[in-house]
């Protein structure tokens, strides 16, 4: 399993507890049980992540996982990083990484974005195929010039299971893959929610 | 919520997880009054919903565990949090430990010996099988030691076992049935597993002995009290030093609470035993708590998990039967110089044909994290239907310089962090690499078109509270009693002087058994 060395965290999150493990996002004022898949087409407000960090996290997910990004790991993993940490679904939660774990993420995406303005002028969402693989397969085998965010690739690590969590890991992902789910507990949504 | 007790109770059990919830069953059943505190959340069959990602919240959520070393034991992962603690996220892989685990030292000339040998374990061992049922058959398990048959058959085995049996057998190696404490048939008014493999997320249907299911049920209804979201932030001792008088301990409101009891019994797992113990420190305590030896938070041990995977022409459903395997080999268990050769000392068993969901960290996707984009969808939908796999259990030797100390940083009630520094040995890290090596040899015979492995990951965390003979250079006697506070019971597998290479928990339960067995006989001369 890799092993975090990451600086403590110099930002304490604001928590907001969510009811119990629903995924809850706030719309339009009101708050709403939403897949994620729906809260992303909806073009839901970001709890923690920017609309910058979060086209970033996008990008590189769905370039890991194909489908990932229309499945919603934007959505999941700001959502896990505003609820509690009892709540979290998030792997990073016992990866031996310190709480809180927005730090992670946002000096991850940092010094991705950063690698690609230096080798390409561009942000990470906006390189050629060529250029974004090569980047990735860097960051994979830990090799980036001027890293500064969490280990390389526990990062790409960690993003890649955020990213197969939300294609693979819901009844939805079962049964594309044709597993059966069989389950004792239903998860109450859909990845949560009824379906 | 129920209230805390206000006056001096007989016992208050630290920890809800396998070893307290043993513990509280046993002094309740027998007329003590008791209180389990437990720093987790309550939690309900109804929270075990099947996920993989919702089975993270029976994660431990407490204060972070600092490790130091070059390797890791992992204790996110093996930690579990709220009422019946790991166990409500455990396999139930039960083997018996062997007899040369009991006797390293006088056998080999390393590490340490038990206090115990096989035999006074044996009775308990039964016992505890008897009251929670394991699946398995002793006859076939050849290389198990002696005790009453397994009072359920064995668990079903179905292609992905037979596909890697087949290649145990070609290598000249047998097989036999898992001994899982999952209920192949009702047992004792439960429903009898379905096979799903849900275990991770925990098994709501009463299928698997975890402690919501055998121990704690048991503790209540003989008027337990249980008491989640209570965290013990200190042991409280006697001026003159010589008894604990009970424990200190934060509640969910944040109010600072005592409650006072003529004995302790410490079960909050491995690494917060000692934490706490260090953290209980007084004037005649100064090294902290039952640590006059010097030996508290010393020999930490963990086993080096060896995960084999492979793919097959044969459809074999991975993602059904136990979470924890369908068949055991323990080929070369006896033997701990088997593999002197290269160096490796210890025992390994293989646990065959786990059940593999698609995501996860023990699941299929994270098995190959150098495939991704459009070669991952075409990996997944083959790896879910023809995927191999098996897990090795490899001792780690048990080392004094491997422990647990206090950070000098803080958690949220002023209680010093544990650190733990863990490195492998040569001699354990050798072996986990022989166990590799003949598990990617197994799967070649067994005709898979790839193998491969994942690289070594701590499974399981022992010692830090080890038993022994002598108070010079050890935490406990072998009923887990403290030498230096005879009113203070240690639970789990801290007590383990050396890991053997067979999971942990149905020794903890056979060790609770006896310990409790007892302290219930001692009882004045363990008060005073
Ligand atoms: C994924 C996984 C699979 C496993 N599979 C197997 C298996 O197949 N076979 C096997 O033998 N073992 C298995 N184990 C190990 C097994 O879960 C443990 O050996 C067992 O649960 C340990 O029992 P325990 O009583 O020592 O601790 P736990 O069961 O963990 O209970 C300790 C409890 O103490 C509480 N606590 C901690 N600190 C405090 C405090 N300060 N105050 C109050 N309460 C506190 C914790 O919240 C926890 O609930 C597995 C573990 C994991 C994580
Ligand atoms: S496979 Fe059996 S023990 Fe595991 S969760 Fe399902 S019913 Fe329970």
């Amino acid at each position: 399993m890799p092993k975090a060395e990451l600086p403590h965290p110099t930002r304490r999150e604001l928590l907001r507890a969510g009811g119990i493990g629903l995924l809850t996002f706030s719309l339009g004022g009101s708050l709403v049980k939403m897949s994620p898949a729906e809260a992303q087409a909806a073009g839901v407000s970001l709890s923690v992540l920017s609309r910058a960090e979060a086209e970033t996290l996008a990008s590189l997910c769905e370039r890991l996982v194909p489908g990932s990004r229309e499945a919603g790991v934007v959505a999941f993993v700001d959502h896990q990083l505003a609820v509690s940490r009892t709540d979290c679904m998030l792997m990073i939660r016992y990866l031996g990484v310190d709480p809180p774990f927005t730090p992670f993420y946002r000096e991850g995406l940092a010094a991705l974005n950063a690698a690609a303005q230096s080798r390409h002028q561009l942000s990470f969402s906006k390189l050629e195929d060529a250029s974004a693989e090569a980047l990735i397969d860097a960051l994979a085998d830990g090799k980036i010039e001027g890293w500064t965010g969490p280990p390389p690739s526990f990062f790409y690590f960690v993003t890649r299971n955020d990213a197969c969590d939300v294609v693979y890991g819901t009844v939805k992902g079962f049964k594309a893959l044709g597993v059966p789910y069989a389950p004792h507990i239903m998860p109450p949504s859909e990845w949560g929610e009824p379906d | 919520m129920t209230a805390l007790p206000a006056e001096k109770i007989d016992a208050v059990v630290v920890g809800s997880g396998a070893a307290g919830s043993h513990f509280a069953a046993r002094l309740a059943q027998a007329g003590k009054r008791v209180a389990i505190l437990e720093a987790g959340p309550a939690r309900q069959n109804n929270d075990l919903v099947s996920s993989m990602l919702w089975a993270r919240r029976l994660k431990s959520a407490g204060a972070p565990v600092l490790e130091t070393g070059k390797d890791t034991v992992g204790y996110g992962f093996n930690a579990g949090s709220g009422v019946g603690g790991s166990t409500m996220h455990h396999y139930a892989v039960w083997p018996r430990l062997h007899e040369n685990d009991f006797r390293v030292k006088s056998l080999y000339g390393r590490s340490r010996d038990w206090p115990i040998a096989y035999t006074d374990l044996q009775r308990y061992y039964d016992r505890v099988q008897a009251e929670c049922g394991i699946s398995g058959d002793h006859e076939k398990e050849t290389t198990r030691p002696p005790g009453a048959p397994y009072p359920m058959p064995p668990v079903p085995v179905a292609e992905q076992g037979r596909v890697v049996a087949s290649g145990f057998e070609a290598l000249g190696m047998k097989v036999s049935p898992l001994p899982l404490a999952v209920t192949s048939r009702p047992y004792k008014g439960r429903a009898n597993c379905i096979w799903d493999g849900w275990c991770d997320a925990g098994c709501p249907i009463g299928a698997l002995a975890n402690a919501q299911t055998i121990h704690l049920p048991q503790a209540a209804a003989a008027g337990a009290t249980l008491h989640p979201d209570t965290e013990v932030v200190r042991i409280l001792t006697s001026a003159d030093g010589k008894r604990a008088t009970g424990v200190e301990a934060v509640t969910h409101d944040g109010q600072r609470v005592r409650v006072m009891a003529d004995v302790v019994v410490l079960a909050a797992f491995t690494i917060q035993n000692p934490r706490l113990l260090l953290a209980s420190a007084t004037p005649k305590h100064p090294n902290g708590l039952a640590n006059r030896s010097g030996t508290l938070g010393r020999f930490i041990t963990t086993h080096g998990a060896a995960p084999i995977f492979g793919l097959h022409e044969k459809e074999t459903t991975p993602g059904f039967g136990a979470f924890g395997g369908q068949l055991l080999n323990q080929t070369h268990y006896d033997n701990k110089n088997a593999h002197e050769a290269s160096g490796a000392f210890g025992s390994y068993q293989w646990m065959i044909a786990n059940a593999l969901k698609p995501n996860g960290l023990l699941g299929i996707a994270p098995t190959r994290p150098d495939i991704r984009g459009p070669a991952l969808t075409a990996f997944m939908e083959r790896a879910t239907r023809h995927m191999i796999s098996m897990t090795g259990v490899v001792e780690e030797e048990a080392m004094a310089e491997n422990r647990v100390t206090l950070a000098k940083r803080k958690d949220a009630h002023g209680v010093p962090l544990a650190s733990v520094a863990y490195t492998t040995n040569e001699a354990s890290a050798a072996l986990w690499n022989a166990a590799i090596a003949e598990g990617l040899s197994v799967f070649k015979a067994a005709g898979a078109s790839e193998s491969w492995n994942a690289p070594r990951a701590s499974m399981h965390i022992m010692g830090g509270t080890v038993m022994g003979e002598s108070a010079a250079d050890s935490v406990t006697n072998s009923y887990g009693q403290a030498h230096d506070l005879p009113n203070v019971f240690i639970g789990g597998a801290g007590l383990f002087p050396t890991a053997g290479g067979v999971n942990p928990t149905f020794t903890i339960h056979a060790l609770a058994a006896r310990a409790s067995e007892y302290l219930l006989k001692h009882w004045s001369s363990a008060v005073g």
